[in-house]
């Protein structure tokens, strides 16, 4: 549709006419390079462009492969824990729970027998046979006291027999039906109809289990009698203090006793028809105080005790590497001299060289004895948690992580103080300020942002770290007694990452172990990225407040 | 505090909320009888081994505005920056010769506070560099060093400060907001108004303007005028008509040395030295 008035195409050479003519070979100069039909620009840029690529899809895959392998987890977890209910496992430990309340009292009871058998000897200078002699009321009233549960403990007992034998046999027959459908799939019918596959009557099996519960009820009220009398009986202690103690005892061994209709209710209600929810079977990893493996009973995989490991490791590798990291860069970059500057730099980040199993070895064989022997010296006793004797726990772990956090924070921190305009400071000066006010007014808060993130970056590294935490931390599963306020820090704890490089090499492949381990797995790594990710963007915020 | 650190050095005015225009009326006056408030008597100076001011003497008169020009690497910017001693952040610069003294005190002298010496002697940037804070921390920062917390003297001295650079009509509605959202020319009042509110005797500028427009330079250069009936102002400049317009005296640098010194206006109109006459014609620099 080309308007009237442009002129036709066989005009324009006559147009063309009066420039000057072109040289031959003019502007003509292009490569005739070419491979698989690309110049030399479009292979460079396929090269550069294929390792970000691959780079891409080597995350990718990674992400989707701990997705694909934890992802199973909270079926088979559902599986384990409805074997749980349905091997009557659950009903057992309803009653063991009642058992295990008895047994913390009985310890309380103990102690305070302890304290008193120490206040005889050492207050009241009593050779220690008189001191026992002194206590015999005590011990008659500690001995009514433990033989109340007697009974219950028993039927515990053979209960859990029972229950064990539910579980195994259906164990057994699970492992029968794979073998057997094993064979079908290789086409061998007739060995696989060799194979005698008797689904487990759950029914039939807990009949003496539920049978049980009029002996628990007799075991119950037995017990209920018999603490009750040995309270009336407790003996009163002569210091207010300890008396005051005794005094609390009871009032929680009442409330224990109070607790006795609740589980006989549970265990009435109980059904092992009932099934598990699979919200409850993820609630039980996500929320569970407890990681038992290759329990002759129950396994459990809780992540708790292990996340808790984990960040309280960090926190006190933290607590000392931010001052640390810091302090050195902030004297670096403002303070040092040039001489100084040349010698402490390579000096830090050489650090960062030093391989984590070696740092592991120094921490076993010298950190944690001489943390313990300085813990053990009567002037250091006002340190809270001091003195301990698990020589491996969070404060050692947490100390040498803190040398892997050092150079990270150290490194990021003096880029970010370097980063600040020379103007700022000399603005600074030339208003009268000194060196300190400078840095306190003016460097740190304009680079702040960076510091944070050079912080988060520095957990990030900590969380992140193996071997330190593996060979350190003590690696005991429990959650740690946070009641025991700061000594905490020197229980011994066990970590992710630990508990995945400690179990993942002995676990059968996609059992449910193994898809336990995955989902720490995915936990950790969902952490790592949370921090990285508030890295980021803190520092993003930072490029734009200098403008 | 000021006092008991460098006793000999006396203030003009004891107190700081003195009136500052009242001193305009005086400052006439004082220009017939000009005094000398900064005395530079043959300053060698050193950056490490190469020596970048050689023998320089020169006697600055108070409240009136000197322009140091010269080709790029004559030594202005130096000298500047060794009035309140700047340089010291450099490592291994020294004045190895001769000495500098304000209102009669060696500033290198054994008993000289620096810091006090830069409370006295304020200083403008080439680039204007407000702190990543608001305008109003901008100005009450060099006054809270000094420990001053009371919020109606700190208000009142934001007013007093970005009035006297005449800033405050662009800002006074939005004085807690950052000092980096200004424009260039705003922010190089706002480092003015700054440096005013410690309320200094001295202020040197190293070339305020020149990353200015046009209208930001003459914006400056009204203040100039302005401030120099309160303080005495040293002003490094590569825009000769800029230290024609401003400057009372003009000192001419090249190669580190000093190679004239007069008037402005002798100095634009009949320089004793071919050199001088040759640069700010514009012949060569």
């Amino acid at each position: 549709m080309a308007p009237p008035s442009i002129p036709p195409p066989t005009t324009a050479p006559a147009e063309a006419a009066p420039t000057s003519a072109a040289p031959a070979g003019f502007l003509a100069n292009k490569s005739r390079f070419r491979l698989f039909g690309l110049t030399l620009d479009g292979c460079i840029k396929v090269f550069f462009g294929g390792n970000a690529v691959v780079a891409v899809v080597v995350l990718s895959l990674i992400t989707i492969f701990l997705f694909k392998e934890g992802g199973g987890f909270t079926g088979q977890n559902r599986a384990n824990l409805e074997i749980y209910r349905r091997a009557g496992l659950e009903f057992v430990d309803f009653m063991r729970t009642q058992v295990a309340g008895h047994t913390a009292l009985t310890r309380e009871l103990s102690e305070l027998r302890l304290r008193q058998f120490n206040r005889l000897t050492q207050e009241q200078k009593l050779p220690p046979a008189e001191a026992n002699a002194a206590l015999a009321t005590f011990d008659k009233f500690s001995d009514q006291f433990d033989d109340a549960v007697v009974p219950l403990r028993r039927l515990v007992s053979d209960l859990t027999e029972t229950a064990t034998a539910i579980k195994d046999k259906f164990a057994i027959n699970e492992n029968l039906s794979i073998a057997r459908q094993q064979l079908l799939a290789e086409g061998k019918a007739a060995e696989a109809e060799k194979i005698a596959v008797k689904p487990v009557d759950f029914e039939a099996e807990l009949k003496p289990l539920l049978a049980a519960l009029p002996d628990y009820q007799k075991a119950a009220a037995d017990e209920a009698a018999k603490i009750a009398a040995a309270l009336a009986a407790a003996p009163a202690l002569p210091s207010p203090e300890l008396q005051a103690r005794l005094e609390k005892l009871k009032s929680s061994a009442r409330a224990y006793v109070n607790g006795f209709p609740e589980v006989e209710k549970t265990l009435r209600s109980w059904d092992h028809r009932q099934p598990v929810p699979a919200a409850r079977a993820f609630a039980a990893f996500v929320f569970g105080r407890e990681w038992i493996t290759q329990s002759f009973w129950q396994d459990w995989y809780g992540i708790l005790p292990l996340l808790v490991g984990s960040l309280l490791v960090s926190l006190a590798a933290l607590c000392l590497a931010v001052p640390l990291g810091i302090g050195a860069a902030i004297y670096v970059n403002q303070l040092a001299s040039p001489r100084e500057q040349r010698l402490i730099k390579p000096g830090i980040e050489f650090i960062a060289a030093i391989p984590s199993v070696v740092l592991g070895f120094f921490g076993i064989a010298v950190l944690g004895e001489t943390l313990r022997w300085l813990s053990q010296q009567s002037w250091l006793s006002w340190v809270p948690g001091f003195p301990y004797s698990e020589r491996l726990n969070v404060l050692t772990a947490g100390c040498l992580l803190a040398l892997i956090a050092v150079p990270t924070i150290f490194t990021l921190a003096e880029d970010a103080l370097n980063n600040v305009p020379r103007a700022f400071k000399e603005a600074s000066f030339a208003l009268g300020a000194s060196r300190l006010q400078t840095i306190l007014k003016i460097i740190v808060p304009a680079s702040l942002s960076g510091i944070i993130s050079a912080v988060l970056l520095g957990l990030g590294r900590v969380v992140g770290e193996t071997m330190v935490v593996l060979l350190c931390a003590g690696n005991r599963i429990a959650l740690p007694d946070f009641t025991a306020g700061l000594s905490v820090l020197t229980q011994p704890v066990h970590t992710m990452t630990g508990i995945i490089a400690q179990e993942m090499g002995e676990v059968p492949h996609a059992s449910i172990h193994y898809r336990a381990l995955f989902m720490v797995g995915l936990v950790l790594f969902f952490l790592s990225l949370l921090i990285n990710w508030l890295a980021q963007k803190i520092v993003r915020r930072y490029r734009i407040a200098i403008g | 505090m000021p006092a008991a650190i460098s006793p000999t050095m006396e203030r003009p005015s004891a107190q700081p909320t003195a009136p500052a225009l009242a001193v305009s009326a005086a400052g006439t006056a004082a220009s017939a009888a000009a005094r000398t408030i900064i005395d530079i008597d043959h300053v060698d100076f050193f950056y490490g081994p190469s020596q970048a001011l050689h023998d320089v003497s020169l006697k600055l008169d108070e409240k009136k505005v000197t322009a140091f020009i010269g080709p790029s690497g004559c030594g202005k910017s130096t000298l500047l920056r060794c009035l309140n001693r700047m340089n010291d952040l450099i490592d291994g610069t020294r004045v190895a010769k001769g000495s500098i003294k304000i209102r009669g005190v060696d500033i290198h002298g054994p008993q000289v506070d620096v810091i006090e010496l830069r409370k006295r002697v304020g200083m403008v940037f080439q680039k204007s560099n407000p702190f990543p804070k608001s305008i109003y921390d901008n100005i009450t920062y060099g006054l809270r060093l000094q420990g001053v917390k009371d919020k109606s003297r700190l208000d009142a001295v934001v007013e007093k400060s970005l009035r006297g650079a005449a800033l405050w009509d662009e800002v006074k509605d939005r004085l807690h907001t950052s000092g980096l959202g200004l424009s260039g020319g705003q922010q190089q009042r706002l480092c003015i108004a700054r440096a005013i509110a410690v309320e200094p005797d001295i202020i040197l500028m190293d070339e305020p303007c020149s990353a200015l427009d046009p209208i930001s330079t003459s914006k400056v250069e009204e203040l100039i005028h302005e401030l120099k009936k309160q303080f005495t102002i040293v002003i490094v400049t590569h825009n000769m008509q800029q230290a024609a317009r401003c400057s009372d005296q003009t000192a001419f640098f090249y190669l580190g040395r000093l190679v004239e010194f007069a008037d402005t206006r002798t100095i634009f109109m009949n320089p004793a030295n071919p050199q001088t006459e040759a640069y700010v014609s514009g012949r060569f620099g």
